[in-house]
């Protein structure tokens, strides 16, 4: 067995790591072998799972703050080099574990109850376990290469939970869809591994940050950074990799809430923070770009979003590039720090989403028939119904929106603060990056408000029948609903509500926000949030519509309706059809190629062998035809010819001396006639 | 150590064609039962092997050398032709690989119904020419093994194949044929220019051998013969090396196969009955890649560093352009054909890269497809004995009827697009890691290689999709009765195979070190 060596002061806490890391996996294998004998205690069985992880990450949580820890070991040794894989234990790491098993915990509780019914249960929880247990192999990953593995069994879990409804065609196209972006982005994060395993023979973040990069050149630098980075816009769905999320919302949305809300796409941000020290000032200029365009875009799209859990999809994708943006601005603890409440609050409204809809379908298969639960048109006044999930939303979708006294206002600001002061070292265009955080800031309060109308405000506008049978969730539901609501209070985070300068969460790292003018932009975006909101609540048009945007948008229809007609032509890239197999996502432009190279293979490459075969054949018959013409020919012709000449001249040799005579005479003049 | 235990390990199994042709036709229950024996007597016999193989020794093991053919041709020199058999790290993972895949293939054709007697002699008579061929440190031994693998395939392929089998037998015939002449010529050119320096020193003639060890070292080629290292012999301005080594690799380019030499793959695929299209995927295609490594690499080391660009370049394009084509098809069988076309493409890359990352990866990337593709071809297998269809627009929500086989599919297609735990992942990682490790390749070659593996990623998923989720659906309404799921041979074949493939990728230690030490002295050839 390879050597294993030893670094750090607590050599012990890797083995709690490995034993975090296996109980997933024997969760998973358990329940996948097992389990489908006891389909109701499944949930209970991940869940018991998940809890002892949960207590182990406590346990080192409390025995190895502030220490950091390598466990390195050989992997391979390839003459005599060897490449190593290594698990690393931070603060980073720590907060992970707590934030992916505490997550995983309540989403399991929740989950118990919200598909009592599946009959496939056991499937579910085993899938899970299995997405744990890659995830958790993320946060614990000490070098890229170990990252990259559990990375691509996170995008495998990922494509069996979206697609965990198996018979809906149209999950298991958006999970095929969310598992191809994603390979697309690991195809460049592989690249990027294995450049930086090339120019600096090590991939780990330890060695690699302690100085041991050799002066590679800039460019280079800023190359590999970026291969880095396709792997952050796979997961973390970023600009133009992004499509994937909302159409993941096809899974079942305790999925949602734990996958694409709160663990699985924050792994961009979690590697981005792991290799911030990495990132060149050009590379990091590009993710900002990046991180902006998709904070804007998506929270533009969440507001034409009428599906309540499209919309938070889209709000996802937009808070992630929140994070992205503020990772390329410097402010990686902020970051880091939006990743840990918007991995609360987001999971409590997805899990409130999934009350919503919960409470909303219909027991009874055949009413079932053209009502869609998760239309927000078809919903409103459900506050009176289901008071308690009305109180947990009203909570975290109050720090989505950035209030004040809550914990994404604590963190969004901590994130502005820092591209403010990036915006005026930077100076010129750059400015427009925290002026558009600001301004998506507010389209957020924006699509926040209007969802928490459209649910929860008003009069029911839905199925009255539906409301009559059912009732609100049950405890199981109810809980970790009211546990991530509380969790979006500022109280947990920081002291002071208005700054997160004091968090906790700084401390870890030993960092301070950057220094600069707090109150004036704390102030600013409390102002843009509430008049996000207040417009929201005043707006009366449809909701289908964009209500903030008509004004602005007087004048720019043409420029609209232009990119209308581009983005038709792109049709392929976002919508699953159910028809044919034309306009399946991605596979349409490859699919073209792909003829193209088999006409190429079919046409040119193998008709060339076969016309070389045939053309064997017909040489074979004209060497034939010449063989028996030819030189059979000549055979046949000389063996005629001496037939011929022997006929001719078997009449000279007739036994009559006078003959013989006449033949010498003419055989002696002839010598006579040549020698002379 | 026990002796002679190649020999053994290679001619056991014409005992069994004997045997099998000696009894009469009355007897044929018997046939399969001594075709399993004789297969499953590989296994331990290749785990014996494996356990007296010492990872660490530099050069060949076990080595069994017998003087065969020697006659004097005067002041010339001598004719000498021996018997040479022996391991090294390069051969070993080969042959367990295919004592493997031969006897799956003997469990999978249980229930050949024509021609018994014919059929499992012949494949005992291929067991025999593979492994040999694999074996063979003779140029001569290796090329008549080479050749005499070609008989029981063409009529493996022909008598027992499907619709369109006379033509695919045909032209795999006569591509392999094409490339064996080839082989044939540097091998003739070889023997003029290489001299055994033992036998030499001892009767003080030239003695010419046919031996690949000799042949690999540069000391023992006459100084003024053809194939000279610094003779520097030109052909049509082109050095006679550059020229031998080129027809080398095309001569095993064709069996690997590499694109544009690799249409005979696809047709012979789709009219051979699976458990040949088993072997030859498993096994068969690895000899393209293991000639590379035993024969054309380290005889014409300056060669192959010379165009090391265009090689790389053919590999990456076998990929890219195998990959897209498996999106393109139909036909299931199509599909991992071609999708083996574009696996086959990193064996080259890794081996072009001339890094230790590279090799290893390619020799853990043959293991791996070897396994891998004998598992996705028994897959078409199961669908097409149910049915006799195996296109994939016939088939929706497979999942249905057929839940434990889409699970094992799934393993297969994930474990093909190189999802880590599985081996495929391994062989991937490691072929372009060496693809980038590489002094001389421009970094943008293994970058276009991991295009691969989004493709992979497209026909496989597209596929599971298609054919295996979503709601239940035949387009031929009959075949519904027909879909029942995995029964105890599949089982029996399938399962080991699943666990193979994950014990290959959770200990890839197993396989990389006992092919690291050869794969070093292989690259101290190149400077």
């Amino acid at each position: 067995m390879p050597d294993i060596c030893r670094k750090g002061l607590y050599p012990l806490m890797s083995s709690y790591l490995f034993f975090i890391l296996l109980l997933p996996l024997i969760g998973f294998i358990g329940l996948f072998s097992f389990a489908n004998k006891a389909n109701k205690l499944a949930g209970w069985i991940g869940t018991i799972f998940t809890l002892i992880g949960l207590c182990v990450s406590i346990f080192v949580f409390m025995h190895s703050l502030h220490q950091s820890e390598v466990f390195e070991w050989e992997w391979l040794v390839l003459r005599q080099k060897s490449i190593n894989l290594s698990i690393l234990l931070n603060n980073q790491t720590i907060i992970m574990l707590l934030v992916v098993h505490f997550i995983a915990l309540l989403v399991q509780v929740f989950s118990i109850s919200y598909l009592h019914h599946e009959p496939h249960l056991w499937r579910y929880f085993a899938y899970l376990q299995l997405f744990v247990f890659s995830m958790l192999g993320i946060v614990v990953a000490g070098n890229l290469l170990l990252m990259y593995i559990f990375w691509e069994l996170v995008g495998l879990s990922s494509y069996l939970l979206i697609g965990f409804w198996y018979q809906k065609p149209r999950a298991v196209w958006a999970a095929k869809k969310a598992f191809l972006l994603n390979r697309i982005g690991d195809a460049g994060f592989l690249i990027g591994i294995l450049l930086l395993f090339f120019e600096a023979n090590s991939t780990d973040f330890v060695s690699l940050s302690t100085g041991q990069l050799p002066h590679l050149n800039e460019g280079l630098m800023t190359a590999i950074g970026l291969f880095l980075f396709c792997g952050v816009m796979g997961k973390s769905a970023q600009f133009p990799l992004s499509a994937w999320l909302p159409d993941a919302m096809e899974g079942p949305t305790p999925v949602s809430a734990l996958i694409h809300a709160a663990t699985m796409v924050a792994a961009g941000i979690f590697l981005l923070g792991r290799i911030h020290f990495l990132l060149t000032p050009d590379a990091l200029y590009v993710i900002t770009i990046i991180g902006t365009i998709t904070m804007v875009m998506g929270a533009y799209r969440a507001i034409s979003q009428t599906d309540i859990k499209k919309m938070l999809a889209y709000s996802t994708v937009s808070q992630l590039g929140l994070m992205v943006m503020g990772m390329g601005v410097g402010a990686k603890e902020a970051a880091l720090f939006h990743l840990l409440t918007h991995a609360f609050f987001k999971a409590g409204l997805f899990l409130c989403a999934g009350a919503v809809i919960h409470f909303l379908t219909p027991h009874d298969e055949n009413h079932a028939q053209g009502i869609d639960p998760q239309d927000m048109r078809q919903m409103g006044g459900l506050y009176k119904y289901m008071p308690t999930t009305f109180r947990a939303y009203t909570l975290c979708a109050a720090a989505l929106a950035g209030l004040p006294l809550f914990s994404g206002f604590l963190s969004k600001d901590a994130i502005l603060i820092e591209a403010f002061h990036w915006g005026s070292q930077q100076g010129g265009v750059a400015f427009l990056v925290p002026m558009l955080g600001l301004f998506s800031a507010g389209l957020t309060a924006f699509y926040t408000m209007k969802q928490w109308k459209m649910v929860f405000l008003g009069e029911f506008k839905g199925d009255k029948h539906t409301i009559s049978q059912t009732h609100e969730a049950d405890i199981l539901m109810k809980a970790p609903l009211v546990i991530l609501a509380s969790l979006s209070v500022f109280i947990w985070f920081s002291f002071n509500p208005l700054d997160a300068g004091d968090a906790w969460f700084f401390e870890l790292f030993k960092t301070k926000p950057a220094e600069g003018s707090h109150l004036v932009i704390a102030v600013l975006s409390v102002l843009v949030a509430m008049l996000g909101l207040s417009m929201s609540y005043f707006d009366t048009l449809s909701p289908s519509k964009v209500g903030l945007i008509p004004s602005l948008s007087l004048g720019m229809e043409d420029v609209g309706n232009l990119i209308k007609s581009f983005l038709q032509r792109l049709k392929w890239l976002r919508e699953h059809s159910h028809d044919s197999d034309k306009h399946l996502f991605l596979i349409a432009p490859l699919q073209k190629i792909a003829q193209w190279c088999y006409w190429l293979d079919q046409k040119i490459v193998d008709k060339i062998v076969d016309w070389v075969g045939y053309l064997t054949v017909i040489l074979a018959h004209i060497v034939g035809r010449f063989d028996r013409m030819v030189v059979d020919g000549v055979v046949n012709g000389m063996a005629w010819t001496a037939g011929f000449v022997g006929n001719r001249t078997r009449s000279i040799q007739n036994g009559k001396a006078q003959s013989y005579l006449v033949a010498m005479l003419v055989g002696v003049l002839i010598i006579i006639f040549f020698v002379l | 150590m026990v002796p002679y235990i190649l020999s053994f390990l290679t001619f056991h199994p014409l005992v069994g064609t004997l045997l099998i042709a000696l009894l009469p036709e009355s007897r044929k229950a018997a046939f399969k039962w001594i075709a399993l024996f004789f297969c499953a007597c590989q296994i331990p016999v290749s785990g014996v092997i494996w356990y007296f193989f010492s990872a660490n020794a530099p050069g060949f093991q076990m080595v069994e050398k017998l003087d065969w053919i020697t006659f004097s041709l005067g002041r010339i020199g001598t004719v000498s032709i021996d018997y040479v058999l022996g391991v090294d790290g390069i051969n070993l993972p080969l042959l367990l690989l295919t004592s493997v895949v031969m006897l799956i293939g003997v469990v999978s054709s249980w229930g050949i119904k024509k021609k018994e007697k014919a059929y499992f002699s012949l494949y005992l008579l291929l067991t025999t020419s593979i492994t040999g061929c694999f074996v063979a440190l003779d140029f001569f031994l290796f090329f008549l093994f080479f050749e005499f693998m070609l008989l029981p395939m063409y009529f493996l392929i022909g008598l027992w194949g499907g619709p369109r089998r006379e033509y695919a037998s045909i032209k795999f015939f006569l591509y392999t044929l094409v490339g064996s002449i080839l082989i044939l010529i540097v091998m003739i050119g070889l023997y003029i220019s290489v001299v055994d320096p033992v036998d030499s020193q001892l009767t003080q003639t030239y003695v010419h051998t046919f031996d690949l060890r000799y042949m690999a070292d540069f000391k023992n080629y006459l100084s003024n013969s053809i194939l000279s290292p610094d003779g520097g012999v030109l052909i049509f301005g082109i050095p006679a090396r550059a020229i031998a080594f080129w027809l080398l690799f095309i001569g095993f380019a064709i069996k690997l196969p590499i694109v544009p030499l690799h249409t005979w793959l696809p047709d012979a695929h789709v009219e051979a009955p699976t458990p040949v299209s088993v072997v030859l995927a498993g096994v068969l295609l690895k000899i393209g890649g293991y000639g590379l490594l035993r024969i054309a690499y380290p005889i014409f080391p300056d060669a192959a560093q010379e165009y090391v660009f265009v090689l790389a370049l053919l590999g990456v394009v076998s990929i890219i352009y195998g990959g897209f084509n498996a999106l393109a098809q139909n036909d299931l069988k199509k599909m991992i054909a071609y999708s083996s076309v574009s696996h086959m493409g990193f064996v080259v890359l890794g081996i072009a890269s001339l890094t230790a990352e590279g090799i290893n990866g390619a020799i853990y990337q043959m293991v791996s497809h070897g396994v891998l593709s004998a598992m996705l071809f028994l897959l078409v297998g199961v669908l097409y004995d149910r049915t006799h269809n195996r296109l994939i627009d016939s088939y929706r929500g497979l999942i249905g009827p057929m839940p434990f086989y889409t699970i094992i599919t799934g393993i297969a297609f994930f474990a093909s697009l190189g999802m880590p735990g599985f081996s495929g992942f391994v062989g991937e990682l490691f072929s372009l890691m060496g693809g980038f490790q590489s002094q001389w390749l421009p970094t943008w070659v293994a970058a276009l290689g991991t295009l691969g593996i989004i493709l992979a990623a497209a026909y496989f998923l597209w596929t599971l999709q298609r054919m295996f989720l979503g709601k239940l659906w035949a387009k031929n309404k009959a075949d519904l009765t027909q879909l029942t799921d995995l029964n105890l041979q599949e089982k029996l074949m399938l399962i080991p195979l699943a666990i193979l493939t994950f014990l290959l990728g959770i200990f890839p230690h197993t396989l990389f070190s006992i092919s690291d030490k050869a794969v070093e002295n292989l690259l101290k050839l190149f400077p």
